[in-house]
């Protein structure tokens, strides 16, 4: 073969470029993530998972939940609102300077400028910052960042949504009991649901007359009681997914995806 | 056998083809120029320069900084937070615990979680020297005139943290306490522990 050195070194270069590319700029990039502090806050984020937790994270990923499930929340871009906290000496001047001004959907420039003529004018303004996309706030308050999955071994991303995003489900579905339901028999909290029951993480056991109930039972709801005469019981299996589930939390904000928290009102 | 061959494909029969070598067109190192120039436009505009907390949407670290939420208790704190690791944490500790013959302690100390902030405020505006009990234990050391150079908000924020972190549940200190106090002590000479011991909250 003529000039065989050359397409050696040519087809050695192209994959050392990827390899570079795809493998070591990652590395370089993110191997040295660590725990972060939350925006204004003293809390470190993300805590390891407690212990349970992160069995069912194995207990995920034997189970094969990533196949339909996905854990990351998209984020198509960032709107800032200018909120009004007071109107101050002049409320008449303010109200009516406000009535003409934009006040959501700004950009950071934007909001600054308002907020600036609305300070001038003797008002007091905050800037709320808030993440916009398709999958907010449905599946998430914020994108998915790399610190998400700082204690996750092996990453559970998922690249097909059959199923919901999981990112945020924790704070979304805070109910071991619902959750526990919802492996043994999806339709029974979720009418039309596709997803499959996964029942041989649960045991079915025969209640004699005189047992005390096990502390573990699941607790049905009314239109889909439990087979007759029996209790079904989760296996640690299906605690520790459970438990799992209950720690994917990506609610609070970071520097590298910020926003500003909506305050519950008490 | 070879005639065979070359009986039935006749297209050449001059041998085996060579590569030869060509110039390369002008228009192709051009257009690969454009492209690379275009390619490194859009990279300095949208990668962050590789900078690990740079997401989309957002485009480079100056932006991402620009949408860090500033206003609000929760900025105050951060605020807070921040001149306090500058200025106080280096002999107080970041973790307030203070250190010994540099600084008492802040978390859990009884002359910072007082109900009123006047005399706490007073003590970085004018300075302190002497004796102080602090937390059951003496402390004979002097402070210059720490936030004499802050601005008032600056100061109102560290006060803030230092009165609401590690334990600490005393009440939040606005810029403009902090201007009433500093309008009635500043400039005055550092006050002794004694002193401090007589002053109001």
């Amino acid at each position: 073969m003529k000039n065989g050195f050359g397409i050696f070194l040519a087809a050695f270069i192209a994959l050392d470029l990827s390899w570079c590319g795809f493998v070591l700029a990652p590395v370089k990039q993110l191997s040295t993530a660590k725990q972060t502090q939350v925006l204004n806050s003293t809390d470190i984020y993300p805590i390891g998972r407690p212990g349970e937790a992160n069995q069912g994270l194995q207990a995920y990923r034997a189970s094969g939940c990533a196949a339909c499930h996905t854990e990351q929340v998209r984020q198509d871009g960032v709107a800032c609102e200018v909120v009004l906290t007071s109107t101050g000496k002049n409320p008449a001047v303010v109200s009516n300077l406000v009535s003409t001004l934009k006040l959501a959907g700004l950009t950071k420039e934007e909001a600054d400028t308002t907020s600036d003529k609305i300070t001038a004018a003797g008002g007091k303004v905050e800037t709320h910052i808030a993440p916009v996309g398709v999958d907010i706030p449905h599946w998430g308050v914020r994108r998915s960042v790399a610190g998400d999955f700082l204690y996750d071994y092996p990453v559970q991303l998922g690249s097909l949504r059959a199923g919901p995003d999981l990112a945020n489900v924790g704070a979304r579905l805070p109910d071991a009991n619902w959750q526990l339901v919802h492996l043994y028999a999806p339709q029974a909290v979720v009418k039309n649901s596709a997803m499959p029951p996964f029942r041989f993480l649960f045991e079915v056991r025969v209640r004699k007359i005189g047992d005390a109930p096990s502390p573990d039972a699941l607790k049905f709801p009314k239109d889909f009681p439990p087979p007759a005469g029996c209790e079904v019981v989760p296996k640690p299996e299906a605690k520790q997914l459970a438990a799992y589930l209950m720690s994917l939390r990506a609610d609070a904000p970071l520097y590298e995806a910020p926003f500003t928290p909506v305050m519950t009102k008490p | 056998m070879n005639d065979e061959i070359k009986s039935s494909c006749s297209i050449r029969t001059d041998g085996e083809p060579e590569a030869t070598r060509a110039t390369m067109p002008m228009w192709l190192i051009a257009l690969t120029l454009m492209l690379l120039f275009l390619g490194g436009v859009y990279f300095d505009h949208h990668s962050g320069w590789f900078n690990a907390k740079v997401y989309s949407p957002y485009v480079s670290a100056e932006q991402l900084e620009l949408y860090q939420p500033k206003s609000g208790a929760a900025a105050a704190a951060a605020q807070g937070k921040k001149v306090y690791e500058t200025v106080c944490g280096i002999c107080h500790g970041n973790d307030g615990m203070g250190k010994p013959n540099q600084a008492p302690p802040l978390a859990g100390s009884e002359w910072v979680i007082t109900a009123g902030f006047h005399r706490l405020a007073q003590i970085p505006l004018t300075g302190l020297s002497g004796n102080l009990q602090v937390e059951g234990k003496d402390w004979n050391l002097n402070m210059a005139p720490m936030g004499a150079t802050l601005s008032d908000a600056d100061l109102a924020a560290v006060l803030t943290y230092i009165r609401t972190s590690w334990g600490n549940k005393a009440g939040a200190v606005t810029a403009d306490d902090v201007k009433a106090v500093r309008a009635a002590v500043g400039g005055h000479p550092s006050i002794t522990g004694a002193q401090l011991k007589d002053l109001p909250e």
